[in-house]
């Protein structure tokens, strides 16, 4: 009933229109991030994977870096979904004033979350496709599956881009957002099996962690990357997929009735 | 037939409680400049924003381009162009840029857009400006270029709030110019300002507003004539008796308003002339009267001052 309400106003075009305009502003400002797309994955994968991971021996034979490198890929993805939908997107509706202009053509708050949504995953498509080339090169990518990891990249950044989204439409100042990260998004990103199997972990706190959609994100890319397909990634794609679909539908609501007075 | 570009009734806005338009009427014609003149507060941006369709009416009903602001939201978008009073210039684009992603949220197709977009450049006089980064715009060019991004999908109705408030006199005339010429292009202008010569100097029609309602509406050299006379007395009242002077004006039948550095005299070519002896002492200025004048008759107010 909701999604028949929201989801009919969302003309994918606007959506569209929104993310050709934030795919040219990145045209003009991507030599200033790029250096957090490539090289801090590659410091991170070289720091823990290789130097940590050389004083941790339950990996056994395929090493530590072999574990990580699959959930910097996902985490990766989130960061720079969830980075660009919260801060950004802050910015271009409160500072810049974009989504006040956009609202005066045909385009409606719906297409703003659609297009943010779509940029956000974009975003993460292309963080994720750079650890995934570092990881490769860095022979930590086993199956020729891994190349799948793209477009799990934009399903992860789909996820939290519309998480993301239901923040921007409820902050009231940018700094309000720092809560999300210290709260919610760093500590997820420590406990959702990107570093260490949850397994020896108390049994409420594995419940929490898999309740957490990093942590179906960094399993879904692990299983890609060992190439061992189980249906369990279907479950875990599925829950990314209705966890985003969820979000996304809030933070339409939401952002309506923040733009439209 | 074209539609009427504007017709309201009884239009009232509420946000939490508080009345921002209380039940105004008012109808647009096709081609016209159409002004709303008020202090701010007077409930100018809120009508405003309820005819751009980003803020729902209360109650009501307003047809914008002959449909109903409530259920037509994107086709009526499609017909109008807006410039709000915020600086909505895209800060990550240059200025071409900045005309073709609008160009792209209305769905104009790439070449049109382009073809457009540079002439619209070369009408406001921003054509050496093309790859320009929008902080090497001064206020005035901005403005400019907020106007001629409104104005890519040719809509037929532009909607101005404010358009030069904040602007140098030069830039103001430089705006000014450029909306007298899209008149004569047939555009329905609605504009609203605080500015009394400005409304004077571009408006064919406009409505005085004041806490959320419109005091009066005509052709603004109508509006002088009928409610503050042709000519008026400006005292100064820094120095003497002003409680006196009231009262023997009064005594001859004139619309005296004290507004506290000075009296206003209204009716002065009134067939009862006054007795030059009576402003003796003073200061006093005879002038022809403007619309800030009527406004202060309407409201015993000045516009710019609350």
């Amino acid at each position: 009933m909701i999604i028949s309400q929201v989801l009919p106003k969302m003309i994918l075009w606007g959506g569209w229109r929104l993310w050709q305009r934030n795919r040219d502003a990145f045209r003009r400002s991507w030599k200033v991030e790029v250096g957090g797309i490539v090289i801090e994955p590659f410091v991170l994968l070289g720091a823990l994977g290789f130097g940590l991971g050389s004083y941790i021996n339950d990996f056994g034979e395929v090493g530590y870096a072999h574990y990580i490198a699959p959930g910097i890929v996902a985490g990766y993805a989130m960061f720079h979904a969830t980075f660009d939908s919260t801060y950004a997107a802050y910015l271009r509706m409160e500072t810049h004033n974009i989504y006040e202009a956009i609202l005066f053509t045909p385009l409606e708050p719906e297409d703003i979350v659609a297009g943010e949504v779509l940029w956000g995953s974009t975003r993460a498509t292309l963080s994720g496709t750079a650890v995934l080339v570092v990881a490769a090169t860095l022979g930590l990518a086993d199956s020729p599956l891994a190349i799948l990891a793209i477009p799990a990249a934009f399903l992860i950044g789909a996820t939290f881009a519309s998480i993301a989204m239901i923040l921007t439409a409820t902050a009231t100042t940018i700094g309000a957002m720092n809560n999300f990260f210290t709260l919610f998004v760093l500590p997820m990103f420590w406990v959702s099996g990107i570093f260490f199997p949850l397994e020896r972990l108390p049994e409420w706190l594995q419940q929490l962690a898999w309740a957490l959609p990093l942590t179906s994100a960094a399993a879904l890319i692990r299983g890609l990357f060992t190439g061992q397909i189980t249906w369990l990634m279907f479950l875990w794609a599925g829950q990314l997929f209705i966890y985003g679909l969820i979000a996304l539908i809030v933070a339409s609501k939401l952002m309506r009735r923040r733009l439209i007075k | 037939m074209d539609p009427i570009p504007i017709i309201a009734s009884n239009l009232v806005k509420r946000y939490d409680g508080i009345v921002a338009v209380n039940g105004i009427d008012f109808k647009v014609s096709r081609g016209e400049c159409f002004g709303f003149l008020g202090p701010n507060g007077a409930g100018k941006t809120s009508t405003m924003k309820m005819i751009s369709c980003v803020s729902p009416i209360s109650s009501g009903s307003l047809l914008v381009s002959g449909m109903d602001v409530t259920h037509n939201r994107r086709e009526i978008k499609k017909t109008i162009g807006v410039v709000s009073q915020s600086d909505s210039i895209d800060p990550g684009l240059d200025v071409f840029q900045n005309l073709i992603s609008f160009a792209r949220y209305h769905n104009l197709p790439k070449e049109r857009a382009e073809c457009k977009a540079l002439d619209l450049l070369n009408l406001f006089g921003l054509e050496k400006y093309v790859k320009s980064t929008p902080d090497e715009l001064s206020g005035g060019m901005r403005r400019r270029l907020l106007i001629a991004r409104a104005l890519l999908h040719q809509p037929s109705l532009l909607v101005l709030d404010e358009p030069t408030t904040g602007l140098d006199p030069h830039g103001r005339r430089l705006v000014w110019e450029r909306l007298n010429y899209l008149k004569a292009q047939d555009i329905t202008i609605l504009l609203s300002t605080h500015y009394m010569e400005e409304a004077a100097y571009l408006c064919d029609r406009l409505v005085m507003m004041d806490k959320g309602q419109i005091l009066a509406e005509d052709e603004p050299t109508n509006l002088i004539k009928d409610h503050a006379g042709e000519y008026i007395y400006e005292v100064q009242t820094s120095i003497g008796n002003t409680q006196k002077l009231i009262r023997d004006l009064s005594a001859l039948g004139k619309d005296v308003i004290n507004n506290g550095y000075s009296i206003s005299v209204f009716g002065a070519l009134s067939e009862y002339p006054i007795d030059p002896d009576l402003f003796d002492g003073y200061e006093v200025k005879y002038r022809p009267s403007n619309l800030e004048d009527v406004f202060l008759k309407l409201t015993g107010r000045g516009l710019e001052n609350l």
